[in-house]
C-alpha cells in the first residue's frame, strides 16, 4: 500500500509555511550560529550516518523545522547533555556555558512552538476500527457480545504504543476478507421479527437455533412473573400491619408495587383472606393468616416468611388434590395420543385451572376409601389419563382437609370453588412429557406439547394472564408467543411432521404413518388442511361410541393450524416494510450518524436487488444487507474528521484559543464518536447520539455532563482495557506469554485470565470511582478472584461464586497498586528466570516514561534457566555493569528491576530464587538513593520520580484520546493537564475532562497539515520495541 | 407457508436460464488445469469421503455377508451390492460407546460420526464428526469443503428422552455446538456446488462498498483520502480474487463443452422444489454427490436418506407404516424392503462413482463411501452393533472385497471410532484420539 498522505503532505507542507507566514526568528538564527557548530564539534563524530548510535543521525537536521518535527529526540539530547551523560566518557566534556546555550535553545524552540501552535488539533487520520473496537462496537450495535474479531490479526501500535490511530491501522485484502467473514457471522445472528430485527446470542444456523431463541425468551418472561402465593400472603400481612410497620397511610396497591407483586392479584388474595363467608380450606387459610404475628412486638422476618410459605404449601396441596382432570376424547380407530385429540385435552387443562373438582371432596360419613390400583405407564400412542387419575386419587386419600362435615356440602363446595378461582392449580406450563400431567418422567422438553416422537408446542398460561398480568404484560406475552411462531415457524413444522408422520392414522394406515407428499408449497394450503380436518371429522363421527367432544377438538385444532399459518403469511407480508425501517435504523446506528436520503434509498435498493435479482428470501436478503452495512467504510472506519459527507450545521459556539493552523469544531456526530471511542472504545449510545442530534455537544457543560456519565458507565471498561493494556504493554498477555507450565503448574488458564484482569479492574475502579491517579502507584489495595488470591497467598475469598473482591491493606501480601501485579512480573520474565532488565525497563520506560536508548545490536545473553545458572541474576548483571559502555544504560534501570527480585517468574512472592539462593532486593537507585524491595521502589518513585509518572500518564492519555502521536503543540495542554491534576487531588476525571474540553479534542484541522514524517515514526517505534524485547 | 414458498416459487433467474441452455457443468478433476496433459499418476487424485445413512437399523435376518472377493456371498438386503462386491468391505460388530445406554433414538444418533458424549436438554453439544474432520483438511482445496444432504427434512423440538431431535436429524457436526445445516432441496444443493452462490453474494457486497468508498473519497479531505484508497485497493483486490475464481470456473465449463467431454456425467440443474417421489429425490442427490466428487467441487459428502425417527413413507414399496413405525417390526418383510431400498441407493451411488474413470481406475477407487445406520435391530433399539459397509479402495490404501467381523473382539477392539481413526490416517488427518478411541481398527 502506498502511503499517499505522506506524498500529499509533503507537497502541501511548503504551501503551509507560506500560508502560516512564520517569520524568521531568533531560534532559526541560533540554529545556524550556535547549535550546528556545537553539534558538529561534539556529536556528529559518532551520531551520523545510517549506523548512528541510537539511530540518531544529528547530521541530518538541516533546519529548525526538522528539529520541531522530531522534537522528542532533541529534548532527550538536551537532557543528556545537561546530565553530562553525553558526550560519553572518555570524550572531552564541552564547556558548561556552551551546553547551557544548547539547553536554552531547545527550551526556546519548545516555547516558541507552543506559542505558535498551541491547541492545534493536529492530523488525525481517518482510520479503521481496531480489533478491540470492532468487537465492542458490534456488542453495542447488536446487544450481543459475539467476539467475532477474535480471528483478526493483532493491530500494530503507533509510536505512543496505542493501536488506535491511522498511523498504524492499515487495511489489507487479508483483513478485508476477515471483515467479510465477520460481517456474515454477525448477520447470521440476526432474527427477523414482525416489527423489526433482533440479534440472538448465537447464530441462526439450523431450525433448532430459532426455537431455542424464542423459547428462552418465553421461559424468562414466565419466570420473571411474581407467582409465589407466599409473597402475596406476606404483602397482605404487611398491609394488615401497616401501622405497626410505620406506614399507616400506605395502600394495598402501593404495598404490592413495593413488593414487586401484581396489584390486581394482591387485591384478590386480600379479598379471600377477608372473605366473610369462609368455610373449609378458606377458613383454615384465614386462620393461618390471622395467626401471623403483629410486628408491634419484635418479630423475626424469617418467621413470618416461613409461616407464609406454610400457607402457600397448604394452598398448593389443596389445589393439587382438587385440580380438574381431563382425558383425550375417545375415537374408534384413532390412537389416544392422536395430535388433534391430545391438543383438546391440553386446552381443557389450560381453561380449567381455576376450578375445583367437587368429586374430590369426601363426606365425613362416606365409607372408607378403597385405594385405586396404579396402572403401569400406557403403551405408545395411548392416553395416560387413567394412570394420572389413579395416582392423584392415591395422593389425596390421606388429605383430611378434603373431608366435608355433615350438612356442609354446598358451603364447602362453594369455598373450594372460591379458593380455586383465586389460586389456580398452575399459572403456566413450562414443560410436558408424554404422560402429561404426570411429570415424574420425560421432563425437560420446554413448552413441548408432549407428543411422542414429533415436535409440537402448546401454550398454557391463561391463569397467568387472568390473575397476574396487566394489559401490557398480556400484550408482551402474546407478542413473545407470536414471535416464537414467526421466528421458528413451529406451527408449520409441526404440521409438516404431523402430515408425513402421523396423519396416516386417519386413513387406517396405522400410527406413525403419513400421507403422500403433495407438492410442497401446497402442503400448508388451507385446502390441504381442510381436507385433513374432514378426514379426521369423518373418523370422529363414524361411531356412536365416540366422544362427541372429539368433533370440537378436531375442528379447533385444524382450524387453529390454518388460522395461525394464514396469519403468519399476512404478518410476513406486512412485516417487510417495518423490517426495512429497522434496517435503516441499524445502518444509522452502525454509521453513528443519520443516513442521508440518498444513502437510505441506496440501502433499500440493495436489499431489493438481492431479494429479486439473486432470488433471496426476505431473511437472506436482510442478512446480505446487514453484512453490506458492516462492510461499508462508514462503519469500518472512523470518518469523524472526514469532510463533507454529513452536512454540518454546527456553528462554533465557544471561543477557541487562537491557533495558527486553520481548524474548525468537529460536527456534533463526529464529536460524539470521538468521545465514545475515547471513553468506551465503542460507538456512541442513544443518549450521546441524541445530543449529537440536538447539536449541543460542543457546549462545554453538555460535553462535561456526558463525560461524567460515560465514565461511570460500565462501558468505561473499554478505556481501562485498551488504554492500560497498551500503555503498560500487557494487552497480548493472554496469548503471548512465555510461562513454562511444566515448571509452573500453578499457572493455569484461570490464573492467566485473572492476572490479565487485575490491572483492568483496578483502573476501571479508578475511572468509575473518580479516584486519584496516584492510586495506580500507591493504592494499598487491589482486586482478586479466588485463583489470584490463592496465587497471592491471600486468605480464601471464594464464596463459591468465583467473584472478584477488593482487598485492602494489600501491602501485607506484597501487593497494592499496579507495580507489584503478577501480570507485569510474568510478562517481563523470559520463562525460567526473572529479568531485572525487562522489569526495570518496564518501570522506567512504560510506567515513568523515561526514555532509554536502545541497546547495541550485540548484547550478551543471560542463561535462560535461573535454576541452572552459577550466579544469581543479580550478580551477573553487576558484572555486566562493570563494562562502562553497558553501565551507562543499565544504571538507569537495573536497580528498578532488581528491587523486584522478591517476585518469581510468575509474580509469586519469594525469598529464594529457582536455584534455592536467597534473593537480595537491596538496590542503589540513580542518584545514590538506597532502597529494598517493592516498598523501597515505591518510596523512591514517590520521592524522586512521581512527576515523571504524572507527566507520562498525561502524555499517554492525551495521545490515546486523540488517536495520534503527540506533537509539540500539545505541550501546553500537557501542562494544563498536570496543573489540573495537582489542583484536584490528582483525581482521574480532572485529567480526562481537561482532555475532552481541549481544542485538540473538539476541533479538527481544515487545511492539509505540515506532514509528520511517517518514516521517523516507524523508526522510533522500532526503537521502543527493541528496548523492551532485548535483554 | 412462505418459508418454503420463498425458496422455489420465484421465477427463474437469468443465470438459471443460461444454465438451462448450457445444460452441463464443469470438468473432472485436474482437467481444467491439465487439459491436454497425460493421465496424472494415481497419487495425484484426491481422496473423497462419503456417508450414506439409514435411520433405525436393518432387518437382521437378511443382513449378512460371508467369504471374500469374488466368492463373497451377500444376503438379500445387501444384494444390490453384488456388481461391486469386490470393491466393498462389509463390517460387522462395531459400536459407538457414548451412544449406548443413553436412551433411545436421538441418544443413539447424535454423535454417531464423532463418538462424543452428547448433552441432554436445551444446550446442544455433540462433537466434530469424522466427515467434517476430513473436510477441514481436504476441503480447503475445493470450492465447498463438504456437502450435507438429506431426503428427510430435519426435525426440531425434543424427544421424550430429553435429547434434542436435532441429534436425530444431523450426522455432520462442524463444531460441538452446531450441526452443519442440511440441504434437502436438490436444486439448492446444485446451486451450492455449481453456482458459486457465495461468491456472487460477496461480489455484490464488494461492488456496493466500492461504490460507496468512491463517493466518499470524492468528498473527503486529501489526507483521509489516502486511508480510503487503502481500503478501496483492498476491496478491489478481494473482488479480483473472487472474480478470477469465477472466471476459472466459466473457462473450465466452456472447455468441457468444447471437447464434449463424455467422461463427465451430464446433469441439468434439478427443478425447484422437493421431488414428490422419494426414489427420484434420492437418485438426484446421489447424482449431485457423484458429479461433485468427479468435478472436484467437494470431496466430502454426507447423505441422510432417512434420518433417525424418520417420518418417510414408502407407498412404492407397499409398506403401510411410516419408516420409524415399521422399524419397530424390523424383521418384517416390509422393513427389509425399506432397508434394501437404502442399500440400492448406496449401490447406485457407488456404481456411478465406479463408472467415472480417473487415471487407470475410477472415482470410486479413490473414495471411501460408508453405509451406516444408528441401530442394528429397530424393535430392540439395539445399537451395540452397527451395520457398516465401506465401498472404494481410497486410492489404493484400503483393501476391499472383504467381510470383517469384530463381534467376538473385546469392546476395546471393536470401536467405530477406531475405524474413524484408521480412515482419518488415510486422509492425512493424524489424530491420537478420536471420540472414545485412541487405537486404530485392527485388520482394516
Amino acid at each position: 500500500m502506498k502511503f499517499r498522505p505522506f506524498l500529499l503532505g509533503f507537497l502541501f507542507s511548503g504551501q503551509y509555511i507560506v500560508a502560516g507566514g512564520t517569520p524568521p526568528h531568533k531560534v532559526d538564527q541560533q540554529f545556524d550560529k550556535t547549535v550546528k557548530p556545537f553539534v558538529s564539534k561534539y556529536c556528529v563524530g559518532c551520531h551520523s550516518g545510517k549506523n548512528a548510535p541510537a539511530q540518531f543521525d544529528l547530521k541530518s537536521y538541516s533546519n529548525v523545522d526538522m528539529v520541531r518535527d522530531d522534537f522528542a529526540r532533541w529534548a532527550l539530547l538536551s537532557e543528556r547533555l545537561q546530565n553530562q551523560e553525553m558526550p560519553p566518557k572518555p570524550m572531552p566534556a564541552p564547556p558548561a556555558a556552551e551546553v547551557q546555550q544548547i539547553v536554552d535553545w531547545v527550551k526556546a524552540v519548545r516555547a516558541d512552538e507552543i506559542r505558535r501552535t498551541d491547541g492545534d488539533p493536529g492530523v488525525v487520520l481517518t482510520r479503521r476500527l481496531s480489533k478491540a473496537e470492532y468487537d465492542y462496537t458490534i456488542r453495542d450495535l447488536t446487544g450481543q457480545d459475539m467476539k467475532v474479531a477474535k480471528e483478526f490479526p493483532v493491530d500494530p501500535a503507533n509510536e505512543a504504543g496505542f493501536a488506535n490511530s491511522g498511523e498504524s491501522l492499515t487495511m489489507s485484502p487479508v483483513l478485508l476478507n476477515k471483515y467479510l467473514k465477520a460481517a456474515r457471522e454477525v448477520a447470521n445472528h440476526a432474527v427477523l421479527k414482525p416489527d423489526g430485527i433482533d440479534f440472538a446470542a448465537f447464530p441462526m444456523k439450523v431450525e433448532t437455533d430459532r426455537e431455542k431463541y424464542a423459547i428462552k425468551r418465553i421461559l424468562s418472561f414466565y419466570s420473571a412473573q411474581p407467582t409465589d402465593f407466599a409473597d402475596y400472603f406476606e404483602a397482605a400481612w404487611r398491609y394488615r400491619y401497616r401501622t405497626s410497620l410505620k406506614k399507616p397511610n400506605t395502600t394495598l396497591t402501593a404495598t404490592s408495587v413495593n413488593a414487586k407483586l401484581s396489584p390486581k392479584y394482591l387485591a384478590m388474595v386480600w379479598d379471600i383472606l377477608h372473605d366473610k363467608d369462609a368455610a373449609g380450606p378458606v377458613l383454615k387459610l384465614q386462620k393461618m393468616f390471622l395467626a401471623l404475628p403483629d410486628p408491634k412486638t419484635s418479630v423475626k422476618m424469617s418467621d413470618v416468611s416461613g409461616d407464609c410459605a406454610a400457607m402457600r404449601d397448604f394452598v398448593v396441596k389443596i389445589r393439587t388434590h382438587t385440580a380438574m382432570q381431563f382425558a383425550t376424547p375417545h375415537v374408534e380407530g384413532l390412537p389416544g395420543q392422536s395430535e388433534p385429540l391430545q391438543n383438546y385435552k391440553l386446552q381443557e387443562f389450560s381453561e380449567h385451572r381455576r376450578e375445583s373438582d367437587p368429586k374430590d371432596l369426601r363426606n365425613d360419613n362416606d365409607p372408607p376409601l378403597v385405594l385405586p390400583e396404579i396402572p403401569a405407564y400406557p403403551p405408545l400412542h395411548q392416553d395416560a389419563a387413567p394412570r394420572w387419575a389413579a395416582l392423584s386419587a392415591k395422593a389425596r386419600a390421606e388429605d383430611v382437609d378434603l373431608i366435608v362435615p355433615h350438612g356442609e356440602r354446598a358451603r364447602y363446595e362453594a369455598a373450594f370453588s372460591r379458593l380455586a378461582a383465586v389460586f389456580p392449580d398452575g399459572f403456566y406450563v413450562t414443560e410436558r412429557g408424554r404422560y402429561f400431567p404426570d411429570d415424574s418422567t420425560d421432563k425437560g422438553r420446554f413448552l413441548s406439547a408432549g407428543y411422542h416422537n414429533a415436535m409440537g408446542y402448546f401454550r398454557d398460561d391463561l391463569a397467568l394472564q387472568q390473575l397476574i398480568l396487566d394489559d401490557s404484560g398480556k400484550k408482551e406475552l402474546d407478542r413473545l408467543w407470536n414471535e416464537f411462531d414467526y421466528v421458528a415457524d413451529y406451527t408449520a413444522h409441526t404440521w409438516e411432521q404431523f402430515y408425513f408422520n402421523q396423519s396416516g392414522e386417519a386413513f387406517g394406515r396405522g400410527t406413525e404413518s403419513g400421507s403422500p407428499r403433495p407438492t410442497d408449497h401446497a402442503l400448508t394450503d388451507t385446502e390441504v388442511i381442510s381436507k385433513m380436518r374432514d378426514a379426521y371429522l369423518a373418523k370422529a363421527t363414524a361411531s356412536p361410541k365416540n366422544d362427541p367432544a372429539a368433533v370440537e377438538g378436531i375442528r379447533t385444532h385444524f382450524d387453529g393450524v390454518n388460522a395461525t399459518l394464514r396469519s403468519l403469511e399476512k404478518q410476513r407480508m406486512a412485516a417487510e416494510p417495518k423490517q426495512l425501517e429497522a434496517l435503516v435504523s441499524f445502518a444509522a446506528k452502525a454509521y453513528r450518524r443519520p443516513l442521508t436520503p440518498a444513502e437510505r434509498k441506496d440501502l433499500l435498493a440493495y436489499y431489493h436487488h438481492v431479494r429479486t435479482q439473486n432470488q433471496l428470501s426476505a431473511e437472506d436478503a436482510m442478512r446480505e444487507a446487514i453484512a453490506s452495512v458492516l462492510m461499508e467504510p462508514d462503519f469500518l472506519y472512523r470518518l469523524d474528521s472526514a469532510e463533507g459527507f454529513v452536512a454540518s450545521s454546527s456553528k462554533p459556539n465557544f471561543v477557541r484559543v487562537s491557533i495558527a493552523t486553520p481548524s474548525k469544531p468537529l460536527s456534533s456526530y463526529a464529536l460524539a464518536s470521538r468521545l465514545s471511542y475515547f471513553l468506551w472504545a465503542s460507538m456512541p449510545d442513544e443518549e450521546l447520539l441524541r445530543h449529537a442530534k440536538l447539536n449541543d455537544l460542543q457546549q462545554p457543560a453538555v460535553l462535561l455532563a456526558q463525560t461524567k456519565r460515560m465514565m461511570k458507565d460500565q462501558r468505561a471498561r473499554g478505556l481501562a482495557t485498551e488504554f492500560t493494556g497498551h500503555w503498560l504493554n500487557f494487552s497480548l498477555f493472554e496469548t503471548n506469554n512465555s510461562v513454562d507450565r511444566m515448571r509452573f503448574p500453578q499457572f493455569t488458564d484461570e490464573l492467566r485470565e485473572a492476572m490479565f484482569e487485575e490491572p483492568i479492574r483496578f483502573v476501571e475502579n479508578i475511572i468509575q470511582g473518580n479516584l486519584s491517579a496516584l492510586d495506580l502507584l500507591y493504592g494499598n489495595y487491589t482486586f482478586v478472584n479466588p485463583p489470584l488470591a490463592k496465587h497471592y497467598g491471600i486468605p480464601n475469598t471464594d464464596d463459591g461464586t468465583n467473584r472478584w473482591v477488593r482487598v485492602d491493606n494489600a501491602g501485607q501480601y506484597g501487593r497494592g497498586g499496579l507495580l507489584p501485579m503478577a501480570v507485569f512480573m510474568t510478562q517481563n520474565s523470559p520463562g525460567l528466570r526473572t529479568s531485572p532488565v525487562k522489569r526495570g525497563n518496564w518501570v522506567v520506560q512504560k510506567v515513568l516514561g523515561i526514555r532509554v536508548p536502545p541497546p547495541p545490536p550485540v548484547v550478551p545473553e543471560l542463561p535462560s534457566d535461573e535454576s541452572k545458572s552459577e550466579l544469581p541474576v543479580r550478580a551477573m548483571l553487576a558484572k555486566h555493569r562493570e563494562v562502562p559502555f553497558c553501565a551507562s544504560c543499565h544504571e538507569r534501570f537495573d536497580s528498578f528491576g532488581l528491587a523486584y527480585e522478591g517476585y518469581g517468574p510468575v509474580g509469586d512472592v519469594r525469598s529464594t530464587d529457582l536455584a534455592g539462593r536467597p534473593v537480595d532486593t537491596a538496590v542503589v537507585y540513580p542518584g545514590g538513593v538506597k532502597g529494598a524491595g517493592f516498598e523501597g521502589l515505591r518510596s523512591f518513585i514517590k520521592d524522586h520520580r512521581q512527576d515523571h509518572f504524572i507527566d507520562n500518564l498525561c502524555r499517554k492519555m492525551l495521545s490515546y484520546s486523540l488517536s495520534r502521536s503527540l506533537q509539540l503543540s500539545d505541550e501546553g495542554l500537557i501542562d494544563v493537564m498536570k496543573t489540573n491534576l495537582a489542583a484536584n487531588g490528582n483525581r482521574f476525571d480532572s485529567m480526562i475532562e481537561t482532555v475532552v474540553l481541549s481544542p485538540q479534542f473538539r476541533n479538527k484541522r481544515t487545511a492539509p497539515p505540515q506532514q509528520q514524517q511517517p518514516t521517523t515514526q516507524v523508526a522510533s517505534r522500532k526503537v521502543d520495541e527493541h528496548v523492551t524485547t532485548r535483554q | 407457508m412462505s418459508r418454503l414458498v420463498n425458496k422455489f416459487a420465484l421465477p427463474l433467474s437469468r443465470r438459471a436460464v443460461l444454465r438451462g441452455a448450457g445444460c452441463t457443468v464443469a470438468l473432472p478433476f485436474l482437467e481444467s488445469l491439465h487439459a491436454l496433459a497425460d493421465t496424472p499418476p494415481a497419487a495425484a487424485f484426491p481422496k473423497r469421503f462419503g456417508v450414506v445413512f439409514l435411520g433405525c437399523g436393518i432387518n437382521e435376518d437378511h443382513w449378512r455377508a460371508e467369504g471374500q472377493g469374488a466368492d463373497m456371498k451377500l444376503s438379500k438386503t445387501l444384494s444390490p451390492l453384488e456388481p461391486i462386491k469386490q470393491k466393498i468391505n462389509v463390517i460387522d460388530g462395531l459400536y459407538v460407546h457414548a451412544l449406548t445406554g443413553q436412551g433411545i433414538h436421538p441418544g443413539q444418533t447424535g454423535s454417531l460420526l464423532s463418538g462424543a458424549h452428547i448433552s441432554k436438554g436445551a444446550i446442544i453439544h455433540s462433537g466434530i464428526s469424522v466427515d467434517q474432520m476430513i473436510a477441514s483438511r481436504v476441503g480447503e482445496e475445493t470450492p465447498q469443503s463438504s456437502i450435507v444432504l438429506a431426503c428427510d427434512q430435519p426435525m426440531t423440538g425434543y424427544h421424550e428422552s430429553n435429547f434434542s431431535l436435532a441429534y436425530s436429524s444431523h450426522l455432520s457436526w462442524q463444531s460441538p455446538e452446531s450441526p452443519v445445516p442440511i440441504e434437502v432441496y436438490p436444486s439448492l444443493a446444485w446451486d451450492y456446488l455449481f453456482d458459486n452462490r457465495g461468491s456472487v453474494q460477496n461480489l455484490s457486497i464488494l461492488d456496493r462498498v466500492k461504490d460507496r468508498a468512491r463517493d466518499l473519497s470524492k468528498s473527503i479531505s486529501s489526507t483521509d483520502k489516502g486511508k480510503l484508497d487503502e481500503y478501496l485497493t483492498s476491496v478491489r483486490e478481494v473482488e479480483r480474487r473472487v472474480e478470477s475464481m469465477r472466471k476459472d470456473k466459466v473457462n473450465a465449463d466452456d472447455a468441457a463443452k468444447e471437447r464434449n467431454a463424455l467422461a463427465v456425467a451430464m446433469m441439468d440443474r434439478p427443478a425447484n422444489g422437493l421431488p414428490e417421489d422419494l426414489r427420484e429425490h434420492s437418485r438426484m442427490m446421489c447424482d449431485i454427490i457423484a458429479l461433485a466428487f468427479q468435478t472436484n467441487k467437494t470431496r466430502v459428502a454426507s447423505f441422510i436418506i432417512s434420518h433417525d425417527l424418520s417420518a418417510l413413507y414408502y407407498p412404492f414399496l407397499n409398506v403401510k407404516d411410516g419408516h420409524h413405525s415399521a422399524s419397530h417390526n424390523n424383521n418384517s418383510d416390509d422393513y427389509e424392503r425399506i432397508a434394501r431400498f437404502h442399500v440400492e441407493q448406496y449401490a447406485y451411488l457407488a456404481l456411478k462413482l465406479d463408472s467415472m474413470k480417473e487415471g487407470n481406475g475410477t472415482v470410486l477407487d479413490n473414495s471411501c463411501l460408508m453405509f451406516l445406520s444408528n441401530m442394528w435391530i429397530g424393535r430392540k433399539h439395539d445399537n451395540f452393533r452397527l451395520p457398516v459397509v465401506l465401498a472404494g479402495g481410497l486410492g489404493g490404501t484400503l483393501e476391499t472385497g472383504r467381510t470383517l467381523n469384530y463381534l467376538k473382539e473385546s469392546e476395546d477392539n471393536r470401536k467405530m471410532c477406531s475405524l474413524y481413526l484408521s480412515l482419518l490416517d488415510r486422509y492425512g488427518v493424524k489424530q491420537d484420539q478420536f471420540g472414545d478411541s485412541s487405537t486404530r481398527l485392527k485388520g482394516l
